[in-house]
């Protein structure tokens, strides 16, 4: 199934439990906190249908809504009414998820309409809403089901209606509406209150309650049951099994498995793969659809294994244990059980605990490698035990890592499925037409990546579609089509995602970028004209930078650019940006694949071991004293004919060692925001890799520092910033 | 009118039975106690009309060929008529051995 629709799936669950309960607890009494989280549900459910374009799930919720925002508007507790009716609009929605999970799409031929004439009459008729019911409210629909166990598989909901005492009077006939109800599949009479002897029996006076179990669902019989259904108690019964369910359940289950088993007997004479192998499934699968999931897999495991050796003797004994095994507890539960079995959530700050952990775990295999490096110079056998032992914790480590990282590994789908809605809104605003066309959304990146990176593209469509797509007479004078497209590539290069935006636009007039800046002073008026063309495009990047003209509702904020570059480089990512006049404009925006380890270089300077983030050097040379040449106070170098302003690292640092003091140290070259950057040190260390962690306490106002990490044999490395370093 | 009492004093309720059989059936059966009600040609059943068998309790024979009376009422009519000492002795052998008396 589609991802958007899988994850769909998974909120929209979570959120009809969690509205249902909610709904149930106001039932009981009123309390605020409640409302407010119901009504959010339903909210946010609605919005989820609406990202997937679910019409009629849309529909329904907005009634549900609707209701709730009537309640909360008169400041009165919900009716017992309305709850029923969200009640049996979240149960149609229930119903409409387990259809897209059977299926993998949405219905299309899902109708809200029964819901939405539920709530109609709810709205026309005044509420009934009488003494909220008792905690065991609901204990009348166990005792229905367990009075019909024959037919309480099939039922999903059941009905308890009490008709008014004088509905005799108004020519109704309860009993008649009971019979017309769908799927009808058992139907109880109790008296409401004790019956009186036949002689004091009022005849045109009802005191009956009828309830019933039907085989449709709750909407249906809501619906069926026209204005009376404010008179009914609705309850969808569908997934609550009954101890005896479980029991039967439990036994069929046993006695598939020792059909199993026969067959395997059977089997013995000549091994046969193929049965074997169908076997092993069936008892699988069996053991897994009564939730026993643990004993599913090792049946699955002794039949590969019974394959694997040609004999059934594993397949056997596990499916024996299996069968001797009691069955857990509660297996009534196998529906929720048998979910579970297929995706757990986990709440995020535990993986992030396990990724913390194994931050952890990789500083200390690193320390290791630094006692086995101690241990080699005593040249001892333990040197070469203690090596190979390193070696094998080195590989169960880094396994672990990339476990931990597939974890929190989401694809890029999941940031990009709402901006086909966004351009579609953006470009009826700003009365553009244009296509976004998105690929490589499968493209993986870390959890924190993919969830950070939706902000920054929003900008960065809106600009496209605002600033960089013409309006239909300039397109139709350069001759383009009059619909624009955008296009929204993603890629993994290496240990990095790229993800770019690209519009067929105008392009950006790199003049009026240098106009701008001077005009907002960003910079000298002398440096902007001496800057390359590259250089001028990317003063866009500026804070306070907007060249828009109007200000709309989208961008011209000044709120633009800049704050794309930050979001991206907070998330150890850059920006750089490529324009061709009347051709179009594209921002490539580079962000790390995982967020847990970073790359470093190690370089000396002023006798000191710093790190810097690998991802922005380019290069390292040696250039003789002669090539660097200053530039008024700085200094600067040539390579391949540009101009590459050049720092010493030590000078910046403040704490040059004067005996050292030669110029003639590796320079590395270092991509910084769209311009090169040259940092002199005094030597070039090993690269490895690394927990950046932020700085804290003394340190954290440091200019220049990235953050810090711990090295193998103890020490602490601190990781510069070069983009702060070199201004 | 869908209820009578026939030349052997059993209350036959045929038809359909409405609102205002329950007042006739509740009459007929205080007339005479012990009776035994047969509804094997009755079509339809007023709520009305269940309410007065489930409180005279009668001993009530055959098999209506309506579905909804036979599959879903009958079972109702036979639960609340198994009480001791009344007219009905078991439930189940009035509801599954219909009679032929007429």
């Amino acid at each position: 199934m589609d991802e958007l629709l899988t994850q769909f799936l998974i909120e929209s669950r979570e959120l009809v439990d969690k509205a249902g309960e909610d709904l149930l607890a106001l039932e009981k009494a009123h309390d605020a906190k409640r409302f407010e989280d119901a009504f959010r549900a339903f909210h946010t459910l609605k919005g989820g249908a609406g990202i997937v374009e679910f019409g009629a799930m849309q529909e329904a919720l907005h009634c549900a809504e609707d209701a709730l925002a009537a309640a909360r508007a008169e400041s009165r507790p919900v009716s017992a009414l309305e709850i029923g009716n969200c009640l049996a609009c979240l149960d149609q929605v229930a119903e409409w998820l387990a259809t897209i999970e059977q299926s993998g799409a949405i219905p299309q031929n899902a109708d809200a309409g029964d819901i939405v004439a539920l709530f109609a009459r709810g709205a026309a008729t005044p509420s009934t809403a009488g003494a909220a019911p008792s905690a065991a409210a609901d204990a009348w629909v166990d005792t229905l089901l367990g009075a019909h166990s024959d037919t309480a598989s099939e039922a999903q909901t059941a009905v308890r209606y009490t008709p008014a005492a004088d509905c005799f009077f108004r020519h109704e006939d309860p009993l008649a509406l009971i019979a017309g109800l769908p799927g009808l599949l058992a139907v109880d009479v109790e008296p409401r209150s004790p019956w009186p002897t036949l002689a004091d029996l009022d005849p045109f006076s009802c005191n009956l309650t009828i309830t019933a179990l039907l085989a449709t669902s709750s909407v249906e019989v809501a619906a069926a049951l026209g204005g009376e259904s404010g008179r009914a108690e609705i309850e969808a019964v569908a997934g609550r099994a009954l101890p005896l369910d479980a029991e039967s359940l439990a036994s069929a289950a046993a006695e598939i498995l020792e059909a199993q088993l026969r067959l395997l007997d059977s089997a013995d004479t000549a091994f046969q793969q193929g049965r074997v192998a169908s076997v092993g499934l069936v008892a699988a699968n069996v053991l897994r659809y009564v939730g026993r999931s643990l004993e599913s897999d090792n049946v699955a495991t002794a039949a590969a294994m019974a394959i694997a050796e040609g004999r059934v003797a594993p397949l056997v004994q596990a499916i024996a244990a299996a069968l001797n095994a009691a069955p857990p507890e509660g297996v009534a539960e196998t529906g929720r059980r048998k979910e579970a079995a297929q995706t757990i959530r986990v709440a995020a700050e535990r993986i992030d605990a396990l990724v913390r952990l194994t931050g952890e775990l990789i500083v200390a295999k690193n320390s290791l490698g630094h006692s086995v490096k101690l241990a080699e110079a005593e040249d001892s056998d333990l040197a070469v035990a203690l090596k190979n032992q390193h070696a094998a914790l080195e590989r169960l480590v880094t396994e672990l890592q990339r476990a931990v990282v597939g974890m929190r590994v989401l694809p890029l789908r999941v940031a990009f499925r709402r901006f086909p809605r966004l351009i579609r809104e953006l470009s009826a605003e700003l009365d553009k037409s244009a296509t976004l066309a998105i690929s490589g959304e499968d493209t993986e990146a870390d959890k924190t990546i993919v969830e950070a990176i939706v902000e920054p593209l929003v900008h960065l469509l809106r600009n496209a579609l605002d600033h960089g797509v013409e309006d239909g007479a300039t397109r139709a004078a350069a001759g383009k089509p009059a619909m624009a497209t955008i296009r929204l590539r993603a890629a993994r290069e290496g240990e990095h995602v790229v993800i770019e935006v690209a519009d067929d636009g105008a392009g950006i007039d790199v003049a009026a970028v240098r106009r701008a800046a001077s005009e907002r002073s960003l910079k000298p008026r002398e440096a902007i004209a001496a800057m390359s063309d590259e250089e001028a495009l990317d003063l866009i990047f500026m804070p306070g930078f907007s060249t828009a003209k109007t200000v709309t509702h989208l961008s011209g904020r000044g709120v633009g650019m800049d704050a794309v570059r930050t979001a991206v480089a907070r998330l150890g990512g850059a920006v750089a940006i490529r324009t061709t006049v009347g051709q179009g404009t594209a921002v490539r925006v580079t962000l790390p694949f995982s967020v847990l380890v970073t790359q470093v270089m190690t370089v000396e300077a002023g006798g000191q071991l710093f790190g810097i983030p690998l991802d922005a050097v380019v290069e390292t040379l040696r250039v003789e004293k002669e090539r660097i040449f200053p530039v008024g106070a700085a200094h600067a170098i040539v390579l391949r004919d540009r101009t590459i302003p050049l720092v010493r690292l030590a000078d910046v640092l403040g704490n040059r060692a004067k005996d050292r003091a030669d110029d003639s140290g590796p320079i590395v070259i270092a991509q910084l925001d769209g311009q090169l950057g040259a940092v002199q040190v005094e030597s070039i260390g090993e690269r490895m890799e690394i927990i950046l962690k932020p700085l804290d306490g003394l340190l954290s106002g440091m200019p220049g520092l990235a953050g810090s990490a711990l090295l193998g044999d103890g020490g602490v490395l601190l990781v510069l910033d070069l983009a702060e370093v070199v201004q | 009118m869908s209820v009578r009492v026939s030349e052997a004093g059993l209350i036959e309720l045929y038809g359909r039975c409405g609102v205002e059989d329950a007042e006739a059936l509740q009459r007929h059966l205080l007339a005479a106690p012990g009776a035994t009600v047969e509804w094997s040609g009755c079509e339809r059943l007023h709520a009305s009309v269940l309410q007065v068998l489930l409180v005279g309790e009668p001993r009530v024979q055959g098999q209506p060929t309506a579905e909804f009376l036979r599959k879903h009422v009958a079972p109702i009519i036979g639960r609340s008529t198994k009480q001791p000492g009344q007219h009905a002795t078991d439930a189940r052998d009035h509801r599954y051995a219909p009679r032929t008396n007429r």
